[in-house]
């Protein structure tokens, strides 16, 4: 794209059709480039998320293993924290699981835009084992390098790059729920921050227009409804608000030339 | 402060609400593998879910900064926005990735606010 995204440009890219089939020997070898891929700033910033979201838990008074089993069993940062504010004020179970399975509906998509490009071998019953380590960052990593690697390795590669960002996420979830406890209260201000400040900072790399109003209706809607009904109401704002960004889109925006849908 | 649940979910009613967010979570996620040979990303209905999804994680995000439950509302709110501005402007002052330093801005004036107070 851009100049300014010439780092993250792989060499191999260049000459795309002979170094892609070329770039790994083995599936072992595309297993380990995915790990060292993932090493850096994507686990980084992963891992700060993971450790602010382990002293989040510590602080609004939740047990580690209840922390840790968030981490492990959903790994994906938004519904844990979306579980933990609705956990606290005391909403019903059903509303939890209902709002937090929404947030992760980004999941589906993110699945279906990736997995159609592994080899077709390895598109089996095996997926619904790997699709656990899918998220974000693994996602857009993949997406990113997937059309220079050989497509009987991009498995091995996901792997690898999904594996990695799984694995660091428990101790970063108790490294984070015991700083809490141990260190001055200045320092766990800042953990308890990194996941709010990071899920602002993501916005503005939305890009298509459709979900860019989403947010700002979000922001919107979002406290209104918490005065309105307090438990339900990332449930309800969520609803309403992309509901009506949908429309917004679908009339107006999706018409007009110039715009990106 | 540490200990604030008042009105939580507690005991049992806890755990089954985990059970049910990971049930959820990794239904989205089977769901995906079972659609990925025959469903169109563009439909309208991934248009519409995506929308609730950016909508929601906004009402959150807004929540988790203006209206915090513990540690957190020890802060004035202005701070608390004072510190999201700006972070946010490192964030776009460069077209370039900038997440790490933004991040970074943002939580050490959090912790250095917490230290001066």
């Amino acid at each position: 794209m851009s100049s300014a995204e010439q780092p993250y440009i792989d060499p191999s890219e260049i000459a795309l059709e002979g170094s892609a089939a070329e770039r790994f020997k083995s599936p072992n070898d595309a297993f380990w480039t995915g790990i060292r891929d993932a090493a850096g700033a994507p686990a980084m910033v992963l891992f700060a998320g993971m450790v602010g979201f382990g002293a989040m838990g510590k602080t609004n008074g939740f047990d580690v293993w209840f922390t840790t089993f968030t981490s492990f069993f959903m790994f994906a940062l938004p519904g844990q924290v979306v579980l933990l504010e609705m956990a606290i004020t005391g909403s019903s179970v059903i509303a939890i699981a209902l709002a937090v399975t929404l947030t992760s509906t980004r999941f589906i998509t993110m699945t279906v835009t990736l997995f159609p490009q592994f080899h077709q071998k390895d598109r089996n019953r095996s997926l619904y084992a790997s699709v656990h380590l899918l998220a974000m960052t693994a996602w857009a990593i993949s997406m990113r390098e997937f059309h220079a690697i050989e497509t009987r390795h991009r498995l091995a590669y996901f792997v690898g790059l999904g594996l990695l960002c799984w694995l660091i996420s428990i101790p970063g979830t108790i490294l984070g729920f015991y700083l809490a406890g141990m260190v001055p209260p200045a320092v766990t201000l800042g953990l308890v921050f990194i996941n709010p400040l990071f899920f602002l900072l993501t916005f503005t790399e939305v890009k298509p227009w459709i979900n860019r109003i989403a947010l700002i209706l979000g922001c919107i809607f979002g406290p209104i409804f918490f005065f309105v009904d307090r438990d339900t109401s990332l449930l309800t704002s969520g609803l309403v608000a992309g509901t009506l960004a949908y429309f917004i889109d679908r009339q107006f925006l999706r018409k007009k030339a110039g715009v990106i849908g | 402060m540490m200990n604030t649940m008042s009105s939580a979910l507690s005991g049992w009613g806890l755990w089954i609400a985990l059970v049910g967010a990971c049930l959820g979570t990794y239904f989205c996620r089977a769901i995906g593998v079972l659609l990925s040979n025959s469903i169109n990303q563009d439909s309208e209905i991934f248009r519409w879910l995506a929308a609730v999804t950016y909508a929601m994680v906004a009402a959150l995000t807004v929540r988790l900064i203006v209206m915090p439950l513990g540690l957190m509302a020890t802060v004035p709110l202005w701070i608390r926005i004072l510190i999201c501005v700006l972070a946010m402007g490192v964030m776009v002052s460069k077209s370039t990735k900038r997440l790490v330093p933004a991040l970074l801005i943002g939580t050490l004036l959090m912790v250095g606010y917490g230290v001066i107070r």
